[in-house]
């Protein structure tokens, strides 16, 4: 017993410790003090600072909460110094071993009128980077819920909170992007932390049987941007989306192909498609080459490769000797950047370069490739250059620029709309009860002014009929709408300019 | 276009065998699986990447630094973890330096985002070289030259210094080497110091083409294991043998076969290269 | 001295097992369904790591690759399922069959090789099998199976709304696999496995058949292991590569047996209890602040618990039974004395 309280208590410790270093912005030079893992890092400190602000109000009052309950528990603790002398290593395993059966007794919020959602994002592993800006995006439309913007042009910004004063309150979780995490986190978040709905996952592959537990439960699983078509084609009652799925974007990009073959007489025939295997991009292939079979145009090269890829000679050797008019791109992150290096030493170009919501639409990417970026194409549905098509987001995107330091791009905006069509809902049907919410959400079309056309309306199945993108073109370093021709500013560029003409 | 895939595995071939080179003489001399040896290259990569961010250092300069860190990231691993768990049986090193490795990953995704970082306007980017047809990127070539001279010089300190006779020695027998008076504690510290300094090099050479981020180090630790094995372990050579031959299959049948069966070639190539050579092809 | 000993861990066998199917009765864990969760991956992973423990521990062939094993059993309920709408059951043991079939093909070639080649060779395999599965087209390759709704029952061993009855699963195969171990290593096969481990030149001068016995272990740990395959992707209603068949999931088993104790009986279930957790709560803490908290401490109590204990939990336990038998020694020989 007089172990155990040592235990607790140096549980506590650690775990405030934690909260402080690593959440309270104004305690974190402290770290410096404790942590001296190297100047590098310090250095990094000035550059990135926005990781950790948690801006919810509800999670600050948390940290603090914890941390006044672990100082009571020193003063305990000093009371009756005598208990130290005990064997080391048992404790550390005790230590570990109560670590893991205490059970998480979920936050205590004081206010009474709080809708919780969960948010269920790649917060860590390879795709950490979408994740982080999803749920930075999510926390962007929250506080333009909760407090009064009236300066915002977005439904709810107006006010303050939803259905006569209640908050939304955020619940983070990380599924890592694996599906079995997935699955167990969203089922903590509907039992353990009583969230009202989940956003989520980025990953289709996590989408999936996330949104399976939320149908059993009967609860809402709003998602923003996965893009496999499968997720809404499987029935499900409360399930929905915001984005484009891959079919539209690839039947999109064979209406571009023609447009181009009968208003240039580009005379492009051939596709090849670069993808990474796994369940995004396969998806994406298959779907391309689908609409381009049904279009008639041919696949002469199908490359799929590993994500993580060291290198990506051979795949682009691969293409380079298929020779197609056109690459349908579905690369993330890292690999686009490979990609697009290898095909400069490679000196080979296809004459057009469609892709889909990759790399492509990541402004740090396009940034740091520079001039290497340029003349690609892709679908894009939001990207800071539409701002005249939807002037609304410019303010939303300020408070959400302020945590992590880049515009919105195409994914994560849809994860804003996400919150915001579901607390327009809310309000509209004028109670939480789930079928109520869920009724109205398919019976009306909602205004939102964040996502392209300003409108959402579902069909069963939960897919947002009034999804649509842009086919973009990155001229200087900037996205320029080349199709549809009635919403296009500028003329595409065709063929790309070789690398060496640049 | 067969000499032009061809040149370009070998030059892939070359970061592995710098990679391996490091990971060869940790598990030769040590028999310690160090799974956080891909870790080490990211933070290799970060440290040459931040140089040339702020200080506009080239990778050809900040090489020197990355290897500096990771030598001295070495030192504290060994110093910290690996010297405790010596006692146990010889799995719970790897499963300490799984847990290191889980942890740099994340504090490196936890301090620096995990933006993909590319560092541009270096001296070499995108520069390249024509032979005929064929076309040589500057920043692989001379990463590769690099990964090269380094390699040979740990193995000539390896074979003809006295320090490359202590280590030679505590690998073939541990007790032995310490009643011929060689601190031994000393040779692994030494050797783990080495081996993050070849990694170290690497890392602090590959920002000049390759993204950083945190999962960077995955597949390259992962070949790494491979290169080592198939060379056999501590043998130098062999590792720089295996990584060409890696790099060269990977390329080849990425081509002729298909992208998505590379890897699949190179594993392949493994398993049909012990089958053969039990012990690798320079084991003994 | 041996009977005695084998009587006191006989006992508390039956009391284990008695307590673990107990353990949903607690009121606390019947109303929690995360902590129902965690007690679940628990059984799971202490029968996977027990799996692994045949050929791992008892053997010493340490294999990287019992993920492939794992997955092709995960595979077989799945293709059941999903491609063939009928019960999974016929897909088990389907699956278990060509997983032990695999094995054996594969292992045989492989333990001509020692040590460290061994267990590279074993994670060639996995990633061999992880890139054929990805673009393997009949199972759906990248894009992975995913589970229709179904009835809930034992007939089809889903259920959506409780978690009860995937514990009792699990407890049947943590009892089953924890069962065939105990008899194992009382048996003579158990010895031989041990004399192939100690040292397998010797082995084979006192008439063992090394090569038939490492083959046998390996073929019963992979028979076993999809198994636990197959529950797992019953209680997640999804597979695909990543999840069920590549280096992470391997490296989880060696990961738990080794903090446990390798080569021992109790090694993988106290590895589990203590890992599993750890993974679970630290995410379930910090997981949502993002940017990998839960993971650095993941990584770091592994770490320390390494340093601290380099032989596993069961190391510890050994050392303390080892001080407590001094002790009684003692007391016994001062009694003598006194006498």
């Amino acid at each position: 017993m007089k172990y155990g309280c040592f235990v607790i208590l140096l549980f506590q410790i650690i775990k405030s410790c934690i909260n402080i270093f690593f959440s309270l912005k104004e305690l974190f030079y402290l770290s410096y003090l404790i942590l001296p893992i190297s100047t590098v890092t310090i250095l990094n400190y000035y550059l990135i600072s926005a990781n950790f602000k948690l801006k919810t109000e509800g999670g600050v009052r948390k940290y603090y909460k914890s941390f006044y309950l672990s100082l009571e528990n020193i003063l305990i603790f000093l009371r009756r110094k005598t208990e130290v002398n005990f064997c080391k290593k048992i404790s550390v395993i005790v230590l570990t071993v109560l670590l893991a059966v205490t059970v998480a007794s979920g936050a205590a919020f004081a206010q009474e009128k709080v809708i919780k959602i969960g948010t269920l994002f790649p917060l860590t592993g390879s795709v950490a980077l979408a994740g982080t800006r999803c749920k930075a995006a999510v926390e962007a439309a929250v506080e333009v819920i909760n407090n009064a913007h009236p300066e915002i042009q977005v439904p709810l910004a107006g006010q303050e909170g939803i259905l006569d004063g209640y908050k939304i309150v955020l619940v983070h979780a990380d599924h890592q992007g694996k599906a079995d995490i997935a699955k167990a986190e969203a089922e903590r978040l509907f039992n353990q932390e009583k969230v009202y709905s989940i956003i989520g996952c980025y990953n289709s592959a996590c989408t999936a049987p996330a949104s399976l537990v939320a149908e059993r439960e009967g609860k809402i699983f709003m998602c923003g941007c996965s893009s496999s078509a499968a997720l809404t084609e499987r029935g499900l009652e409360y399930f929905f989306r915001m984005a484009p799925t891959d079919q539209t974007e690839s039947l999109e990009f064979c209406e571009v192909m023609e447009w181009m073959n009968e208003a240039k007489g580009a005379n492009v025939q051939t596709i090849g498609i670069i993808y990474e295997n796994t369940e995004f991009g396969k998806h994406a292939a298959d779907e391309g080459k689908a609409a381009a079979a049904a279009a008639g145009f041919e696949v002469v090269a199908d490359v799929p490769f590993s994500p993580g890829a060291t290198n990506m000679n051979s795949e682009v050797q691969t293409l380079k000797a298929k020779n197609p008019d056109v690459v349908f791109g579905a690369c993330l992150g890292g690999d686009y950047t490979l990609w697009v290096r290898t095909m400069k030493q490679m000196d080979w170009l296809p004459k057009m370069c469609l892709n889909y919501c990759t790399g492509y639409q990541d402004p740090v990417i396009t940034q740091q490739l520079g001039d290497d970026a340029n003349y690609f194409m892709g679908g894009t549905g939001y990207a800071p250059e539409f701002a005249e098509l939807m002037p609304a987001v410019a303010a939303v995107e300020k408070i959400y620029e302020d945590m992590v330091d880049v515009p919105f791009d195409s994914d994560s905006i849809q994860e804003a709309v996400a919150v915001l069509i579901l607390a327009q809902a809310i309000e509209k049907a004028g109670t939480l009860d789930y079928d109520a919410v869920r009724d109205t959400l398919y019976a009306n079309e909602w205004d939102s002014p964040l996502s392209m056309g300003g409108k959402v309306a579902f069909v069963p199945g939960g897919q947002n009929s009034k999804a649509m993108s842009m086919i973009t073109q990155l001229q200087g370093g900037e996205y320029k709408r080349v199709y549809p021709v009635d919403l296009a500013t500028d003329e595409v560029v065709f063929p790309m300019i070789p690398w060496n003409e640049r | 276009m067969f000499f032009q895939i061809a040149i370009d595995g070998l030059l892939t071939g070359m970061v592995y065998a710098l990679v391996a080179s490091g990971l060869s003489l940790i598990w030769g001399v040590m028999d310690v699986l160090n799974f956080a040896h891909g870790e080490f290259l990211m933070l290799g990569m970060y440290v040459s990447y931040w140089l040339g961010f702020l200080m506009n250092l080239d990778p050809l300069i900040s090489w020197i630094a990355s290897g500096v860190f990771c030598f001295l990231l070495g030192v504290l691993t060994y110093k910290l973890i690996i010297q405790h768990t010596l006692s146990g049986p010889s799995l719970s090193a790897l499963l300490a330096t799984f847990g290191l490795s889980m942890m740099l990953k994340n504090i490196a995704l936890n301090r620096f985002s995990p933006n993909f970082r590319i560092l541009t306007g270096t001296l070499l980017d995108g520069k390249r070289i024509f032979l005929g047809n064929i076309v040589l990127p500057l920043p692989q070539l001379i990463t590769s030259i690099f990964a090269l001279v380094v390699v040979f010089i740990i193995y000539y300190i390896i074979k003809r210094t006295r320090l490359g006779w202590a280590i030679q020695a505590t690998a073939m027998d541990k007790s032995a080497a310490e009643l011929m008076g060689i601190n031994t504690e000393k040779i692994f510290l030494l050797v783990f110091g080495l081996g993050g300094l070849c990694v170290g090099i690497a890392g602090g050479l590959l920002p000049s083409y390759l993204a950083v981020h945190p999962e960077v180090g995955g597949l390259f630790s992962l070949i790494a294991f491979v290169c080592v094995a198939m060379g056999g372990f501590g043998s130098i050579p062999g590792a720089l043998l295996a990584a060409l031959l890696i790099g060269l299959v990977e390329a080849l049948s990425g081509f002729y076969i298909a992208p998505v069966f590379k890897y699949v070639a190179v594993f392949g190539l493994y398993l049909l290269i012990v089958m053969v050579r039990p012990k690798g092809l320079f084991g003994w | 001295m041996i009977k005695e000993d084998r009587k006191k861990q006989d006992l508390f066998w039956y009391v284990l097992v008695a307590i673990l199917i107990l353990i949903p009765f607690i009121p606390r864990v019947a109303a929690n369904s995360f902590t129902q969760h965690v007690f679940i991956l628990i059984l799971l992973y202490a029968s996977m790591s027990q799996a692994w423990n045949i050929i791992g521990g008892y053997c010493g062939q340490v294999s990287f690759g019992h993920s492939v094993f794992f997955g092709i059993g995960a595979y077989g309920a799945g293709m059941a399922i999903v491609k063939y709408g009928i019960v999974p059951w016929p897909g088990i043991v389907i699956g278990s069959l060509i997983a032990t079939v695999v094995a054996v093909a594969i292992s045989y070639p492989c333990f001509k090789l020692k040590g460290h080649y061994f267990a590279i060779a074993t994670f060639a395999i996995v990633e061999i099998f992880n890139r054929l599965f990805m673009v393997w087209y009949w199972l759906n390759g990248a894009l992975g199976l995913d589970y229709p709704m179904l009835k809930v029952g034992w007939k089809n061993f889903v259920w959506y709304k409780t978690k009860i009855p995937y514990y009792y699963g699990a407890l049947i195969l943590f009892v089953i696999i924890f069962g065939i171990v105990r008899f194992i290593e009382r048996n003579r096969f158990g010895y031989y496995l041990k004399a192939v481990r100690e040292d397998q030149e010797t082995a084979e001068a006192v008439g063992i058949n090394s090569a038939f016995i490492k083959l046998a272990a390996m073929a019963l740990s992979a028979f076993l292991a999809s198994f636990c395959g197959a529950f797992f992707v019953q209680y997640n209603f999804r597979v695909e590569p990543p999840m069920v068949m590549s280096l992470h999931v391997s490296m989880l088993f060696v990961l738990v047996t080794i903090l446990g104790g390798v080569g021992t009986f109790f090694g993988p279930l106290l590895g589990a209890m203590i890992l599993i957790p750890l993974q679970e709560y630290t995410r379930v803490y910090w997981g949502g602040l993002g940017s990998g908290v839960d993971l650095i401490l993941f990584g770091f109590l592994i770490i320390l618990i390494m340093v601290r204990q380099p032989k596993g939990i069961m190391g510890l336990i050994n050392e303390f039974q080892n001080y407590r038998n001094r002790k009684r020694r003692r007391i016994i020989s001062t009694e003598a004395e006194i006498n």
